[in-house]
């Protein structure tokens, strides 16, 4: 009897109303490829850019890397260190002495006919990345993801498919080019745990400075392994970016309950597989049967990587902190800050435009805020404001640059974090008000803008050049003047309103047009307390 | 060394070439070249060479007598090559080999067999995989010539052309350049007539080069060259390995004689016994495939060399329809080496002859004298500085009587290099010197890992 093969697949993946249940136990793990950023290839001189040079293909190519007879490979210690200074990063015990081996596939962008990595011996093994519910918006408190090794390894080279001319073109800028292949533990039980894994790892390398960590060129590259109730685990590749991977995970998990509900876990998901996640489904591309055996050799030629203990101890203590240990010291004293604005300081996004890296903006910042707390002590200005820094750092200043365009490494020329500290104090002391310190900071930046580093910015000076100081003797008389003038201007409708009491809070757009007309140089309060005498002083 | 004897070297060529096919390809302007640098006073100025067609040169193509690099053109020269050029050296032409270096007998050639010039009447196998670099010093064609070794390939064809083959110490002579076969046991080697050409052309060659990441540091050459002083009379060591009932009455004879004269000369002789050396066959023949599988796998025929015409696929199998162009016992050694490899067998087949293979380097550290200067064995205080062997258990056949042999079972052709595997697992020095002129009988010198120039010194004294 002909017995048809059933087909489970889930018509469309229901992302909004996904949800895991709780008798299907998923449980993942990820293997990550990171292309590391060092000026050379992995075993050549060559330039390591797979990336810029998309148009001018085979351009960053040595002999080695399009494996002409007779070419040898030449470690490039440079990667051995970015090694290190991932593997110290995340804990995993650093393996004295690793090995180079041989895997073999033939393939058109794979030229030596085999790839390079460490397959016997890797370079680390063990380590583990924690997230929290705080800070990664997991829903545990925390979760402790184990990793199983870190191994370096050679990226192959770009095939692009012209199907219309029946023809393969062939890239070797990125053949070569050094990568490291972490692995961890299945751990993985919920979605966000794996997205924020990905989050949390692609801040890392960035952090480290060993990888730009960006899933959209390819820099990063993610695999999931998957299974359902402990059944055979299933790979899942070809996973572009981060939405890809969530889709390709809930489709993958809907297929396989379907199959576990028909009771059919058995016949279908005890063999291992490997699946492509084309857009819409994941599709079979090889299973048990048709494996590939890569017969791994180790390298004859390559030396074993050998280090000291001294080595991987100096190498640790020249880590930077960590991302958490960033975080936990801006959320608390003498920094205070919210989460939200602790984490623009420490995480790594890619898309500031331009203007300024993290590193750069939270040196700005430390910097700056030690150099202000420094004159409130010693002028005796009272209580460091904690809130004044951040704010106006990462809303003013940065605002202002994005309009500009000026990257913050230029304009810390001008603004140096001494400077800015001064024009803190300022505003700590009322000696401006925000809005005069805000018109302040733009029209010095524009100025740079315009002109170039001219001569050092002198804000006493140019305050009074303005006569943006504060008014604090206000003439009583002058400031009724000003006040009935307004009251006058203003329409009679919402002025009843705030006599009645009706409208009692129209006042504060009485208050705004003081300050505008005062440029801000007169006190808000001042302000309401002269239209509070003026309108409401009857009811009272 | 004049220039009118390099001249009529490079002008014997053509008709040389006829009757032996040594050459795969010949250098048209290697006359005015010669002519051209004639006044030039460098240390091999007016020398004459030929090369093993498995390095690359950037004026000639290097097929590695194989039709899947038939027309391949190198961009750039092996290291070796470089230093030769800069050195005053003139390239004749490279030189004919069994496909890749595989093989004993030099018949193994796209480009058909080079025959032995000591028969110019019969077909006699010059011996390989170096043939062609042995046959074109025994005919005169080249002062010298360079070869690989990677078990036995220089040293054979030497003793089978009664020529001087040098294999000098793994990492001594830069591999840049030389497209591998085995490299963990792939060697470049020195063939030549006199022991002064041979030297001269090793001192140029000596240099650590750091585009090889296997060549031997600086640090410890300079370790070696404090280490292994001078000696007057020597501690010789006969293996009884390599004395076996199949060797013929005659050569027995001849290579007692040769040791009889050694010892009126005061060099003293120990019967040595090196047990694992009955070993090196299946270690050499379990991981030279595996190695040399390995690195036959870049040639796809997409970026150089011969593609086949109308598909990269067959079957399912990527490149299938390319590679069928490798010859057959090449094919042989990729069925051999991806068998060794094989995820199920590895551990059975590599990874045991990798130990085997350390066994028996440390039985040659049990009985040399010297220290080892990279397993760090500190050497055996009466131990010996030489250990000598016949390079071959018999003459050359001839190549019908070879083929045949090859035919009934491909293994027949392995057992040639029985008596020289064993140095080249171990990376020693090793000379193969003739017994008498015109004989196809050598006898190999070897001395302890890095200790080359106790192996020069000594040829320099029996030789000529």
């Amino acid at each position: 009897m002909l017995r048809l093969k059933r087909w489970y697949n889930v018509d469309k993946i229901q992302t909004s109303k996904f949800k895991l249940l709780p008798q299907y136990k998923l449980k993942c793990g990820l293997e990550i490829h990171t292309q590391l950023n060092t000026n050379k290839k992995l075993f050549s001189q060559s330039t390591n850019d797979p990336f810029h040079s998309l148009d001018t293909p085979n351009a960053h190519t040595s002999y080695f890397d399009i494996a002409l007879p007779g070419t040898q490979p030449i470690l490039n210690y440079e990667v051995v260190l970015y090694a290190l200074r991932l593997s110290l990063a995340l804990d995993s015990k650093v393996n004295l002495r690793s090995q180079f081996d041989r895997k073999h596939y033939f393939y058109g962008d794979q030229p030596m006919g085999y790839q390079i990595t460490q397959h016997y011996s890797p370079f680390a093994s063990g380590g583990h990345l924690t997230l929290h519910k705080d800070g990664d918006g997991i829903n545990d408190i925390e979760k402790k993801i184990n990793l199983i090794q870190l191994q370096i390894e050679q990226d192959t080279g770009k095939s692009i498919y012209r199907d219309n001319e029946k023809q393969t073109l062939i890239d070797l800028n990125r053949s070569n080019v050094p990568l490291i292949e972490m692995v961890t533990q299945p751990d993985f039980t919920d979605l966000k745990q794996i997205r924020a894994f990905i989050k949390k790892y692609q801040n890392l390398v960035r952090h480290l400075d060993i990888s730009t960590g960006d899933l959209e060129t390819g820099a990063m590259r993610v695999d999931v392994n998957l299974s359902v109730n402990d059944f055979a685990r299933v790979e899942l590749k070809n996973l572009p970016n981060t939405s890809s991977i969530m889709n390709a995970i809930k489709y993958e998990y809907q297929r396989q309950v379907k199959i576990l509900e028909a009771g059919e876990g058995e016949e279908y998901l005890s063999h291992s597989e490997t699946r492509s996640w084309n857009g819409e489904s994941t599709v079979k591309l090889r299973s048990k049967e048709t494996t590939i055996d890569y017969r791994y050799m180790p390298d004859p030629e390559l030396p074993v990587i050998s280090l000291s203990a001294d080595v991987i101890e100096g190498v640790g203590k020249s880590l930077p902190p960590s991302p958490d240990e960033i975080l936990s010291q801006l959320m608390t004293k003498p920094y205070s800050l919210s989460l939200k604005d602790a984490r623009i300081l420490t995480i790594s996004g890619n898309s500031q435009d331009g203007i300024y890296s993290q590193v750069e903006l939270l040196k700005f910042y430390l910097d700056t805020f030690d150099c202000y707390s420094k004159i409130v002590e010693r002028e005796g200005l009272g209580e460091v404001k904690h809130k004044l820094p951040t704010n106006w750092i990462i809303h003013e200043l940065l605002g202002d640059l994005k309009k500009l365009q000026i990257p913050l490494e230029k304009a810390t020329a001008i603004l140096s974090p001494e400077k800015f500290a001064d024009f803190l104090t300022f505003i700590h002391s009322n000696k401006i008000s925000s809005a005069s310190g805000k018109l302040l900071l733009f029209h010095v930046l524009e100025d740079f803008q315009a002109h170039g580093l001219t001569k050092q910015i002198n804000f006493d000076e140019l305050i009074k050049e303005y006569e943006l100081q504060t008014i604090d003797q206000v003439n009583e008389a002058d400031l009724k003047k000003l006040c009935q003038k307004i009251i006058e201007a203003a329409d009679s409708k919402m002025i009843n309103g705030i006599v009645s009491g009706k409208k009692r809070n129209s006042i504060k757009f009485l208050v705004g047009q003081g300050m505008r007309s005062s440029q801000g140089r007169i006190q808000a309060q001042q302000f309401e307390d002269m239209f509070k005498e003026l309108l409401c002083s009857n009811n009272e | 060394m004049s220039l009118k004897t390099a001249l009529s070297r490079i002008r014997s060529i053509p008709e040389l070439q006829k009757r032996y096919n040594i050459f795969i390809n010949i250098d048209p302007s290697a006359e005015k070249r010669l002519v051209d640098n004639a006044d030039k006073e460098l240390p091999l100025s007016h020398l004459v060479a030929g090369i093993k067609d498995n390095i690359v040169t950037k004026d000639l193509p290097t097929t590695c007598a194989s039709k899947i690099l038939e027309t391949y053109q190198s961009p750039y020269d092996a290291t070796c090559v470089r230093r030769l050029r800069e050195a005053g050296v003139v390239i004749a032409g490279k030189t004919n080999l069994d496909e890749f270096g595989m093989g004993s007998g030099g018949i193994h050639s796209h480009f058909g067999p080079v025959l032995n010039p000591l028969y110019p009447s019969t077909k006699i196998t010059a011996g390989g995989s170096s043939s062609g670099s042995a046959a074109a010093v025994a005919a005169g064609a080249v002062d010298f010539a360079l070869g690989t070794d990677t078990g036995g390939s220089v040293r054979l064809p030497a003793a089978f052309n009664a020529v001087l083959g040098f294999k000098p110490s793994y990492g001594r002579i830069s591999r840049y350049g030389v497209v591998a076969y085995a490299q963990s046991l792939d060697t470049v080697g020195i063939l030549s007539k006199g022991m002064p050409v041979l030297r001269k052309v090793y001192n140029v060659l000596n240099e650590y080069d750091s585009k090889d990441p296997t060549s031997l540091s600086n640090d410890l050459r300079k370790k070696a060259n404090k280490l292994f002083k001078e000696k007057g009379k020597l501690r010789i060591g006969i293996p009884q390995e390599f004395l076996q009932a199949s060797i013929s009455a005659d050569y027995k004879n001849l290579f007692f004689r040769f040791i009889k004269e050694l010892m009126d000369m005061g060099h003293e002789f120990y019967p040595v016994t090196i047990p694992s050396v009955k070993d090196s066959l299946p270690i050499y023949y379990t991981l030279s495939p595996a190695e040399a599988v390995s690195n036959l796998s870049r040639y796809d025929g997409i970026r150089y060399g011969t593609r086949a015409d109308t598909t990269d696929i067959e079957n399912g199998t990527l490149f299938a329809p390319t590679r069928a162009n490798f010859g057959r016992e090449v094919q042989d050694r990729i069925i051999l080496g991806n068998y060794n490899l094989c995820s199920e067998t590895f551990k059975n087949n590599y990874v045991k002859a990798q130990k085997l293979r350390v066994g028996l380097m440390n039985d040659f550290d049990e009985i040399f004298r010297g220290p080892n200067i990279i397993s760090n064995s500190k050497g055996n205080v009466s131990g010996v500085d030489l250990i000598i062997s016949l390079t071959a258990t018999g003459p050359p056949s001839t190549i019908e009587s070879f083929t045949s042999a090859e035919n009934s079972s491909p293994t027949n052709e392995y057992l040639n290099d029985v008596f020289t595997m064993p140095m080249s697992l171990a990376g020693l020095p090793t000379l193969s010197i003739p017994l008498g002129n015109d004989v196809p009988l050598g006898v190999q010198v070897t001395a302890q890992f890095a200790d080359d120039e106790t192996v020069l010194n000594f040829a320099d004294r029996i030789v000529n």
